[in-house]
């Protein structure tokens, strides 16, 4: 009891947080109702140290956790600089010309508690040992951003789009949900550790792997893969850029923990005919990735290069990023010990991270760029022409949009390169010959957009007519800078991070509990065992 | 067996002894120690810094001394590695840069290593020595030389000069053929560079495009034969390479060249045309000449005395690979020897000064090479040695003149500079210089030619290269001299260059010109000049400097002769190297105590100057020779001479018909080349680029297109429209599930 | 394996099938009632929407107190609390109380009480309780 409550540690902290944040944020004084950004970042990055510190997980991945919980953390910091200023900006300006402060008008407590109940969400994920719990922590992580998008402008853009999402949100939770329901009558139970040494022992039946189908196609939603992507483009850009950020990076992470999370009760030693060794996920789950994997990324591109919006080009290509990531986790963890190179799972838990950071920036650029509406308001940029000639006009915006841009481009030798380059070999260890050759054509199609972002930021002169102004929130170009720092940082010295997602990627056997967070040498390759075959014992069928 | 093997294996029969008897074993390698490493390192520092200044807009010399100050403490470091040397060798690894390995398909573990290591032995030293120091010296010449252009431009200048002692520094030091050919590049970068610096000026551009793309030919020659020496030998790391030509030492010897693979003879046939491109040597040799039209002190460092240099180290360093091939040293020996020629009597023929002097670069390197052709490392070594100093004093003089005369460099439209005011310590330069090139007695430039002569007659089937060398130092000592006799001496009278107006636009203020207040009045004797406006002026201090330090240099470096035998100094630095073995053959000769080892060194083998010891009689016959070629000059340049426009040398030339034309016009082989090369390739250049655009970007379109279209084809889906986007996802949902369900029964 | 489960577990769904039934027997039942047995009227009034109630022409977004809301919420946490402390103080007396699990229980029932109390202050700043 007490062991699963210190591994929730940071979710605690996080949660309290959360309660501090909303009472603070109804204070009638503006400066303390102001330091809820700044008590919620202190509160994550408390949370991000505990969890770098605190104690592998109890499920199947147990490294999984403390990474994983780390990078939510570490990377909401970011987010939640990046969202300064989203909401009450008209309110403050009020009180403070005079007027009396209304708790009812002012929305900052609601929304610093729902980023931070939507990122506790998401580092309950990666705490998640069953299917209950997975279910809840997913939605958890869900919930409130549908109120984030809502709230995140005044317009009605925002109102439709909170809408939207809500109610596809709640289509892709029943999928999952009746797939978490057929995964339980398959195998009856939802502890993940008693599922997966089931299939280890049993093999998969058809009704758990219906279940598992189900569930993976239900959590795409929230990684935004196909045919779950519907909503991303209308959400995304009804949303305030920050919370568009947020987007995609919270629910995807939250996503793709899930995923793996499940994957790993099938686990990867199902032999096919296709690869010789045995690591590979049944066939079917196989077929199903491929295909979501291959229509996401393409999908993706092919609609992020029509686009004229920057943020539906950046809403559609975080799609396709998520196509990318797919492959990873057909290749599995691969052999123990073949690298980082072979590790899918690493390459995924990576990438995230990576995508993490380049996405903070990219949005970041936009997000510190306003336009005086119509009546005189603040209104967010849209559009291509208010990018032209950045890099001379706001140089830290610019140079963040390029180097973001290229990076998530995978221009060589950047952070965005060193991520998706274990998801090719990765991929080709793994016998995806095919699926590599699209995510490489992909890769190409998506250099059409991303460069546009660089060549119109760095080649072009600024258009005529009134520039975008500066937002008047120094915390935003902060996120930006630090992501920036960060991305060429990583790009250069990326190891400590690629050798923590390896040690994150380990997939522990069912059964065997208390496995220290890095692999044993004890572990060989050939301890692995014919997963069909029920009398091998559960020991470890995967290392890392 | 061929004429080819039959002349190397008795060149080497000769050279080694009777077979069996190997070369010294090369000193085991030690690690260095760590501040080897600051060598190159300090240039590269120099260069950021200049960057940095050039970003700062920082509009003072302040890059410049940076500049002399690295490359200065540069310099105490080579000197102190020459002190810790002692004979030996040693590698200093600053960090591990390619190290890969793996199993290759017939079950062999290879490995790649190439660290930024640097390999330091004498040859190094040797090297080194004089290029850092040689840098130092034209840094803070150039300091004042380019002072006209303070601001971006002076940065940019040394920005890239500290780049190319780097770059230098790292092809000299490296211990393995990658880091050799890195720093190859990059001198090549920094050429081009500085060939370009004043690119506004088309013909500027123009030299540094043809700089650049005659050495990609060479480079091309020298990565094959880094591929191929890696493909034979499992290496890159000189350790290995060297070590590795040994056994096939006896072989060579004896002749058998058949008992040799052909892939070991092939790897310096490449290496050397690698050599000839960045060397300029015939056929790669007329980008030199052009590159002149980089500022004066590059010409002096980079295109005179260390880039082009870099050819005769390549092969020195990989002497052993060059021996063992049947081929290569002959082929060295004629390319120099005939380079030699052809470019001496081009430069006899031309009235630019610094072109002058570059077709004299052109052919002195062509000595060097004849000189390792022959077998004579040492003195190839010490003529790139003495050379250096010589030649950089004589294109810093002209420099000094093209900068005081507004960049005349006519030798018809200057006369009797030497008599002007301010201009004696750059005559005396210009004179010493003279001397050395055109090998005058007991000048540096007169000992190291002289080896290099001796041993063209000395070698078995060499001989016409030493009569053509000897005819070539005939006709340098003329040429040289003609640039002195008409430019430093006479008549007093100059028209300036063409750069009048950037020379008074920069200004007074200069400290050029306040400092010496020098008003050289160039209304010199009778003779009036036709820009009434303008005052030459005199060098400054930092020229003079340079000048006067380069002149003592290089009269002293003959001295270096003398220490001690065979070769003197140079020659125990090359004895002690890569390049030494085998034992040169003028040990024999030179009644030196090594020669016992040799005492029965086949004299059968040894050559002779028309029945005489080569040794001893060529101090006599090249003394005679430079002379002549001076006496000449005298009298058809500088006796009765009334102008400077016409000398008695205009009586003579109707008399050898079309010979002065065609050699002033450099005998028209760029114009061949133009014709031969460059015209067909641009015809078929033009129909690729119809290609390219029609087929090639039509295909990329095409693909660029279809994106698109499956985009456009796409975005109704994304209606926006609530109801549209839950059906679709459901229905998404449910093709999924088929999809599964159909390839489950289908049993994918 | 899958054959058993489903002969098995089928007869367990029976009482769902059995509500199920039940409901769509009322709704059809209530439906296919009035039909037959109520009032047949046409014409008139009888025409409109909503025949008895609120005259449906006019603005649809009308405005009414918001605090309806608000209260409907704070009902909402003080329901969900008793229906938590409910079960809790049922199962409490009997954990040993010597036992480290009576210490955890105590402890999980209190964060939950203090999230309740974190609920309460948060609307009690919101102006949920100010009836003006």
């Amino acid at each position: 009891m007490s062991e699963k409550l210190a591994l929730l540690v940071p979710e605690i902290i996080v949660f309290l947080t959360t309660c501090i944040v909303m009472v603070v944020g109804l204070s009638p004084n503006l400066a303390v109702r102001r330091s809820c950004g700044l008590l919620s970042a202190s509160g994550l990055f408390i949370a991000a140290i505990l969890a770098i510190n605190g104690p592998a997980g109890d499920g199947l991945l147990p490294g999984l956790t403390p990474y994983i919980k780390a990078v939510i953390a570490l990377i909401g910091v970011l987010l939640v600089m990046l969202v300064a200023g989203t909401v009450d900006r008209e309110e403050d300006a009020r009180v403070s010309r005079g007027g009396v402060f209304n708790a009812l008008r002012t929305n900052r407590a609601e929304f610093y508690s729902f980023i931070l109940f939507s990122l506790t969400g998401a580092m309950l994920c990666a705490s998640a040992s069953d299917l209950i719990w997975l279910f809840l922590a997913l939605e958890l992580t869900s919930l409130p951003t549908y109120v984030l998008v809502t709230m995140s402008t005044r317009g009605t853009r925002s109102q439709e789009a909170g809408v939207k999402y809500f109610f596809l949100g709640a289509l892709g939770a029943a999928v999952f949900l009746y797939g978490f329901a057929l995964i339980y009558g398959g195998t009856g139970s939802t502890k993940f550790v008693d599922i997966a040494s089931i299939i280890a022992q049993q093999g998969i039946n058809q009704i758990t792997l219906a279940g598992m189908i189900l569930a993976i196609i239900g959590v795409s939603f929230k990684i935004a893969a196909v045919p779950m992507h519907f909503y991303t483009a209308d959400v995304y850009q009804g949303a305030a850029s920050p919370v568009t950020a947020f987007l995609a990076f919270v629910p995807k992470t939250a996503g793709f923990v899930s995923l793996i999370l499940l994957l790993a009760l099938v686990g990867w030693d199902h032999g096919t005919d296709k690869v010789s060794v045995g690591h590979t996920l049944p066939s079917q789950l196989r077929l199903l990735l491929w295909v979501m994997a291959a229509l996401t990324m393409t999908i993706g591109n092919v609609l992020a290069v029509v686009q004229s919006s920057p943020k539906r080009v950046l809403a559609y290509s975080s799609i396709a990023h998520s196509g990318y990531m797919l492959v990873g986790l057909i290749a599995g963890p691969g052999d123990y010990g073949a690298g980082f190179a072979h590790n899918g799972i690493a390459a995924v838990l990576f990438y995230l991270a990576a995508y993490g950071l380049m996405n903070v920036g990219a949005f970041a650029a936009l997000a510190g760029l306003e336009r005086r509406g119509r009546d005189g308001r603040p209104v967010e940029i849209d559009s291509f022409d208010d990018l032209r000639g950045l890099c001379a006009g706001r140089p830290l915006l610019g140079w963040t949009l390029v180097v973001c841009s290229l990076s998530l481009l995978g221009l060589p030798p950047l952070l965005g390169f060193f991520s998706k380059l274990p998801l090719f070999t990765s991929g080709i260890a793994s016998g995806e010959i095919v699926l590599v050759i699209v995510m490489g054509i992909n890769s190409a199609i998506a250099a059409f957009y991303y460069l546009r972002f660089a060549a119109v930021a760095m080649l072009e002169d600024p258009s005529d007519g009134p520039k975008p102004l500066a937002a008047p929130f120094p915390a935003r170009a902060m996120s930006g800078l630090v992501a920036l720092v960060l991305v060429i940082s990583l790009s250069f010295f990326g190891d400590a991070l690629m050798k923590a997602s390896r040690n994150a990627a380990v997939v522990e056997g069912s059964g065997v509990r208390a496995v220290p967070a890095s692999p044993s040498p004890g572990h060989k390759a050939g301890d692995r065992h014919d997963a069909a075959s029920p009398a091998a014992a559960p020991a470890q069928r995967v290392g890392a | 067996m061929t004429i080819a093997s039959d002349i190397m294996g008795s060149i080497l029969h000769g050279a080694l002894g009777a077979p069996g008897a190997s070369g010294a074993a090369l000193p085991a390698i030690e690690a260095g120690p760590w501040w080897v490493s600051l060598i190159p390192a300090l240039p590269l520092l120099a260069c950021i810094l200049c960057g940095v200044s050039a970003a700062m807009r920082i509009k003072s010399k302040l890059p410049a001394w940076i500049t002399v100050g690295c490359l200065g403490v540069s310099f105490a470091l080579t000197a102190a590695m020459f002190q810790q040397l002692a004979g030996g060798r040693s590698v200093t690894i600053a960090w591990e840069w390619i190290n890969v390995a793996w199993t290759d398909s017939g079950g062999h573990e290879r490995s790649l290593i190439a660290n930024f290591g640097f390999y330091v032995d004498s040859l190094t030293c040797l090297w080194m020595l004089f290029v850092t120091g040689l840098a130092t010296l034209i840094a803070l010449y150039a300091s004042e030389y380019m002072s006209h252009d303070v601001g971006t431009g002076y940065c940019r200048f040394f920005a890239a000069f500290g780049l190319f002692v780097f770059s230098m520094a790292c092809l000299v030091m490296g211990d393995n053929l990658i880091l050799l050919y890195l720093g190859w590049e990059g001198v090549g970068l920094c050429s081009y560079l500085l060939i370009g610096y004043f690119y506004k000026k088309p013909s500027a551009v123009a030299a540094a495009k043809k700089a650049f793309i005659m050495n990609r030919i060479g480079d091309l020659g020298l990565a094959l034969g880094i591929f191929l020496a890696f493909v034979q030998f499992g290496s890159v790391e000189y350790k290995v390479i060297l070590e590795a030509a040994q056994p096939w030492l006896a072989a060579a010897q004896a002749g058998h060249f058949d008992e040799i693979p052909a892939t070991v003879q092939l790897i310096p046939i490449l290496l050397m045309i690698g050599a000839f491109g960045k060397s300029a040597q015939l056929p790669l040799y007329v980008w030199l000449p052009d590159a002149m039209e980089g500022p004066t002190p590059v010409s002096a460092l980079i295109h005179a005395a260390t880039m082009v240099t870099a050819g005769v180290y390549l092969i020195a360093r990989t002497y052993p690979l060059f021996l063992v091939s049947e081929y290569a040293l002959p082929i060295v020996a004629w390319v120099g020897a005939l380079t030699a020629l052809v470019a001496a009597t081009i430069g006899m023929a031309q009235f630019d000064i610094k072109r002058i002097m570059a077709y004299s670069t052109v052919s002195q390197l062509g000595y060097m090479f004849a000189g390792l052709g022959v077998l004579t490392s040492t003195g190839a070594a010490f003529h790139v040695f003495t050379h250096a100093f010589f030649k950089a004093s004589l294109f810093l003089s002209c420099g000094a003149v093209m900068h005081g005369f507004a960049g005349q460099l006519d030798l018809r439209k200057l006369s009797g500079v030497g008599f002007m005011k301010g201009w004696q310590f750059v005559a005396i330069a210009m004179l010493v210089g003279c001397l050395n090139l055109a090998g005058f007695p007991f000048t540096a430039g007169y000992f190291s030619k002289d080896m290099i002569l001796a041993e063209a007659f000395v070698t078995p089937h060499m001989a016409p290269i030493g009569w053509i060398l000897l005819l070539t130092a005939g006709l340098t000592a003329y040429y040289t001299f003609r640039v002195f006799f008409r430019v430093f001496v006479g008549p007093k009278y100059y028209e300036p260059g063409d750069e009048v107006h950037a020379h008074s636009d920069h200004g007074h203020g200069d400290h050029g010109h306040g400092e010496h207040g020098h008003d050289a009045h160039g209304h010199a004797g009778d003779h009036g000049h036709a820009a009434g406006e303008f005052h030459p002026h005199a060098p400054g201090w930092a020229i003079n400097f340079v000048l006067l330090t380069l002149t003592v240099l290089s009269v002293g470096a003959a001295g270096l002769y003398f220490l001690g035998d065979h070769g003197g100094w140079v020659g125990k630095m090359v004895h002690a190297s890569s390049a030494n073995y085998p034992p040169i053959v003028d040990l024999a000769a030179h009644s030196g105590e090594a020669a016992d080892a040799h005492a029965h060194a086949d004299h059968g083998a040894h050559g002779s100057f028309l029945g005489m010891d080569p040794h001893k009689v060529m101090y006599y016959v090249s003394g005679i020779v430079g002379f002549v070629g001076i006496a000449i000059a005298f009298a058809l340049h500088y006796v009765g001479r009334k102008t400077a426009a016409t000398a008695n040398a205009d009586k003579l030339v109707p008399l050898l018909g079309p010979i002065p034309k065609l050699a002033q016009g450099k005998w028209f082989v760029d114009e061949v080349y133009d014709l031969l090369i460059v015209k067909p390739l641009h015809l078929i250049s033009i129909v690729f680029a119809y290609i390219d655009k029609l087929l090639v970007d039509g295909l990329v379109n095409a693909f660029g297109w279809v994106p698109r279209g499956v985009g456009s084809g796409l975005r109704p889906l994304q209606s926006g429209n609530l109801h549209s986007y839950a059906v679709q996802m459901a229905g998404g949902v449910a093709v999924l599930l088929l999809i599964v369900f159909l390839a489950s029964i289908a049993g994918l | 394996m899958p054959s058993t489960l489903a002969a098995v577990e089928l007869n367990s769904y029976l009482p769902i099938f059995i509500i199920l039934l039940m409901a769509v027997t009322f709704a059809v039942a209530n439906v296919a009632g009035s039909l037959l047995i109520g009032p047949q009227r046409k014409g008139g009034n009888k025409g409109i929407a909503y025949e008895s109630g609120m005259n449906p022409v006019g603005t649809a977004r009308k405005r009414f107190n918001v605090r309806f809301y608000l209260i409907a919420m704070v009902f909402l946490v003080f329901d969900v609390e008793i229906i938590f402390l409910y079960p809790w103080a049922a199962t409490f007396p009997n954990i040993d109380p010597g036992s480290p699990d009576s210490l955890v229980w105590l402890g999980r029932i209190l964060f939950f009480l203090f999230t309740t109390v974190v609920a309460y202050v948060y609307g009690f700043r919101k102006g949920v309780f100010r009836f003006d």
